[in-house]
């Protein structure tokens, strides 16, 4: 309960800090709605000289992007923890972090939250839709609550890789640039795995498991059966990876060295 | 010497860069999935045909896993640095110092390049000559274009990258700006797919930007995509670019030189 | 009970060293040297409930890394801590909520929004009720003076106002123990007046334990009555900061000042075979002998070099706190009965 009043408490903050600089936020999202463009511009050009990828089809693999956006939009929103490394571990933040009566994780979350990221979700359901009408797939009434389940699922994962990443400055004594590396990884789950080596499909389904933010989610909607299992995986592989991603974290913190001063 | 402390800088950096040993190692590691994920994506898109607008399987292949190679080379993360200087203020200070701020930040981005090029690239291409059937050309007179392409490929990024970051001086916030920038990049300079794979239209636009000087024009020379004499053009328009970038530049810098002294910082 | 008790606290580091040169960097690149140092070596001391202790030592000596252990910020190596009864990095979330931080090197408040939304926000993080926090908060804000900073955003603010407000923030909670790390470092004169006389006032109002590091002796002297003194990571002295001074300031400072041009040698080799220990203040170009409170060892030496230079000024001087403390580091190590 107080947790969750920490939370609204800190987004009217952000908010007010927010609102302060108009220009910025537009900025932000007319380049967030670009990055988004050009991986369309990715599938169109390339769907223009093939017409299967690994069996799938243009609109289907465009539906596999618009699913992706969504719980990608909610982990940009809930866990922008890019520069953890820089600001907390480097500038020594997290000291003033560790000086209050509020789970560390949960306090840096809460500073760094990023609620313009949620556009993305907006252009992600558009996007389905679009390539769903195309396809003409059917809705029924329990697709929006697995679509909810499988988006927070996808986020969890996302989220859980993510904190594992920011786990390294704890022990790593220097800066490091792994999490927009980790990005470029992070894409090829939204192509279906099938087109993967093994060895591939595995590291993306079990080790980094990005798959499950994109193709095994989206190919339930696409009625796919032989990947429901995968699909309904999802939320367990998310709950996973995100609690391991805790205790790692819950561990670092006591190697945490201190910024000189 | 004039040049001594730049090269100083480029030392500096280079053993900065080889500190950071984590950053080394998983470097390595996510490159090489980087281009195998590419391998199996394009070896799917080419799905059993000869050649998509010229180029075979096997030259495809090679262009994605050089293409990333060399980005390795003119990738650095100037315009976030600069930004973040320039928040902080610390351009004031730099600009006390008796030498070119960004020629010095130019010769840091060539440090880590060449660091990048020599202790990621070279093993990376190994690994995966290793592993995936690639084939590189051993035709000298290739290399040695490719190494002029992609030294010219450093130069337009980098002036790319410190355009951006001078904006910081005339915008509160540019983390919009600097990451529009790098997805047009990655797009519109090749990395993703050869320009040749546009639609006509795109690709005559194209020819009038610089982007294409950054990857798609070291990639095709590379992967045999050019014959001589059209390499030898490309590598024309690159030295172009690079002349006309400085122009921006300058004169940008200039404005917010005076704005600097002005405002004070 | 104790506010703080701590029981051979000892906290090691490893410090890696770089091999010279690029054949050395490549070789870290595979195998790394590391010595490990002990930051904090086997400390032990304890402060009552209500006592304002100064924690002093020259940089390296292990201040920030006690304090960041008492405070639940790192993990030690090994020694017992306990802190208002509790173990602060075990139950750090609960721990928190007992102490107040201020770090005068960094910012406790958010840096783009007002003073008085950091301060709501940090109401709610603390759980303080609004009674509690008009009743002690309205008090704080008008001995601090900062009503007027209240709406103005945080980097807007002179380090000397930020401080005030920092101070502020650091109590919102009312908390029966505050660490001050450098509180004063880069501030006025009359800032550390202000901020003096508030410490002083919590600490007699509310029994407030306060440990306060600083460079600034002239700190410990207006506030604390006793000081820990470190070096290199162990306590060499722990007592009653009169006492110390009683001890070993038995001696006495002679400042001159002189017409002509005179070097440090010459002056030294007039009194040579005497107690005496000269130093100079290059600046002010006042020329310092240290010697022991003896009338008649100071007669002679002011009859000595008055009759060598001529003088500009002359004054006679009680050895300052800073000159003990420097006798100290110097001797390494404290023997005061």
């Amino acid at each position: 309960m107080f947790y969750l009043t920490m939370f609204f408490q800190y987004i009217s903050q952000y908010a007010k800090t927010r609102l302060q600089y108009r220009a910025d936020l537009f900025v932000e999202f007319l380049s967030d709605l670009m990055s988004q463009a050009i991986n369309l511009v990715f599938i169109l050009v390339v769907f223009g000289h093939t017409k299967l990828l690994g069996g799938w089809s243009r609109d289907e693999i465009i539906f596999i992007y618009g699913f992706f956006l969504v719980p990608y939009a909610v982990f940009s929103a809930f866990f922008n923890i890019w520069n953890f490394n820089e600001r907390y571990i480097v500038k020594g933040e997290l000291d003033r972090i560790l000086t209050r009566p509020i789970h560390s994780l949960f306090q840096i979350i809460l500073e760094q939250i990023e609620l313009e990221s949620l556009l993305g979700a907006v252009t992600g359901i558009t996007v389905m839709v679009y390539a769903g009408s195309r396809l003409g797939l059917e809705v029924t009434w329990y697709d929006p609550f697995l679509f909810f389940i499988f988006v927070i699922g996808g986020a969890l994962v996302y989220g859980g890789i993510f904190v594992m990443l920011a786990c390294i400055s704890f022990w790593a004594d220097a800066r490091t640039s792994i999490m927009p590396m980790m990005y470029n990884i992070s894409n090829y789950g939204r192509y279906p795995v099938n087109i993967y080596n093994k060895l591939i499909r595995f590291v993306l389904t079990w080790i980094l498991p990005f798959a499950f933010v994109g193709v095994y989610p989206a190919s339930f909607f696409l009625g796919k059966t032989e990947w429901y299992w995968y699909a309904f995986l999802t939320p367990l592989i998310g709950v996973v990876f995100f609690s391991l991603s805790i205790v790692l974290w819950n561990h670092g913190i006591k190697k945490y060295r201190g910024a000189g001063n | 010497m004039k040049l001594d402390k730049y090269i100083e800088m480029i030392r500096i950096r280079f053993l900065m860069m080889l500190a950071y040993r984590t950053n080394y190692y998983t470097g390595i590691l996510i490159y090489s999935i980087n281009i195998g994920a590419y391998y199996f994506l394009w070896t799917a898109i080419y799905a059993g045909k000869e050649e998509i607008q010229g180029l075979s399987v096997s030259q495809m292949t090679a262009y994605v896993a050089i293409s990333w190679m060399a980005r390795a080379f003119y990738f650095n993360n100037l315009d976030r640095e600069m930004a973040m200087e320039i928040m902080e203020g610390k351009v004031a200070v730099e600009l006390i110092r008796p030498y070119n701020y960004l020629g010095m930040k130019t010769m840091e981005g060539l440090g880590e390049g060449i660091f990048r090029l020599f202790l990621f690239s070279l093993p990376g291409l190994v690994i995966v000559y290793l592993i995936f059937p690639i084939h590189f050309t051993w035709d000298l007179s290739v290399w040695g274009l490719f190494a002029l392409s992609i030294l010219l490929s450093f130069f337009i990024n980098t002036e790319l990258n410190l355009l951006t970051g001078i904006t910081t001086f005339f915008l509160y916030n540019n983390a919009g700006l600097i990451r529009a920038k790098r997805v047009i990049i990655d797009l519109f300079s090749g990395l993703l797919l050869p320009i040749s794979f546009f639609p006509g239209w795109v690709q005559s636009i194209m020819k009038f930007l610089p982007f294409q000087g950054i990857s798609y024009v070291p990639s095709m020379i590379f992967t045999k995509g050019f014959s001589h004499q059209e390499a030898w053009a490309a590598i024309g328009q690159q030295f172009i670019w690079v002349v006309i970038l400085i122009l921006p530049i300058q004169l940008l810098w200039y404005i917010a030189k005076k704005q600097l002294i002005i405002q004070g910082g | 009970m104790n506010a703080i008790e701590v029981k051979n606290l000892r906290k090691e580091f490893k410090a890696y060293s770089s091999r010279s040169g690029l054949k050395g960097a490549f070789r870290d690149l595979f195998t790394r040297n590391y010595k490990v140092v002990p930051a904090v070596n086997n400390i032990s001391f304890s402060v009552s409930q209500g006592e304002m202790v100064g924690y002093i030592g020259e940089n390296g000596a292990g201040k920030s890394t006690t304090i960041k252990m008492l405070t639940g910020i790192l993990t030690p190596t090994s020694g017992d801590i306990r802190v208002n009864g509790m173990n602060p990095h075990k139950e750090r979330e609960k721990f928190v909520r007992t102490i107040g931080v201020v770090f005068g090197q960094r910012s406790q408040l958010w840096w783009d929004i007002a003073v008085q939304e950091s301060f709501r926000l940090l109401k709610k993080v603390y759980k303080v009720t609004d009674e509690q926090y008009d009743d002690h908060m309205q008090h704080v804000i008008k001995t601090l003076d900062i009503e007027p900073l209240l709406d103005k955003p945080v980097r807007k603010l002179s380090l000397g106002q930020r401080m005030r407000c920092e101070l502020a923030a650091a109590l919102i909670h009312n908390p029966p123990l505050l660490f001050l790390d450098e509180p004063t470092i880069g501030l006025d004169v009359l800032v550390k007046l202000k901020i003096r006389e508030f410490l002083k006032e919590i600490n007699q109002k509310y029994n407030t334990t306060i440990l306060l590091t600083t460079h600034d002796l002239s700190d410990i002297e207006a506030l604390c009555e006793r000081v820990i003194m470190l070096d290199e990571g162990k306590v060499i002295y722990d007592g009653a900061l009169h006492h110390l001074k009683e001890n070993l300031a038995d001696g006495k400072e002679l400042h001159f000042q002189f017409l002509e041009q005179v070097d440090l040698p010459a002056v030294k080799k007039l009194t040579s075979g005497m107690p005496v220990k000269w130093d100079l203040d290059e600046k002010e170009q006042v020329f310092i002998a240290n010697l022991e409170n003896d009338d008649l060892l100071i007669s002679q030496v002011i009859a000595i070099v008055v009759a060598a230079f001529k003088i500009k000024d002359i004054k006679i001087n009680e050895t300052s706190t800073e000159e003990i403390i420097r006798n100290i580091y110097e001797k390494g190590a404290v023997e005061v009965g």
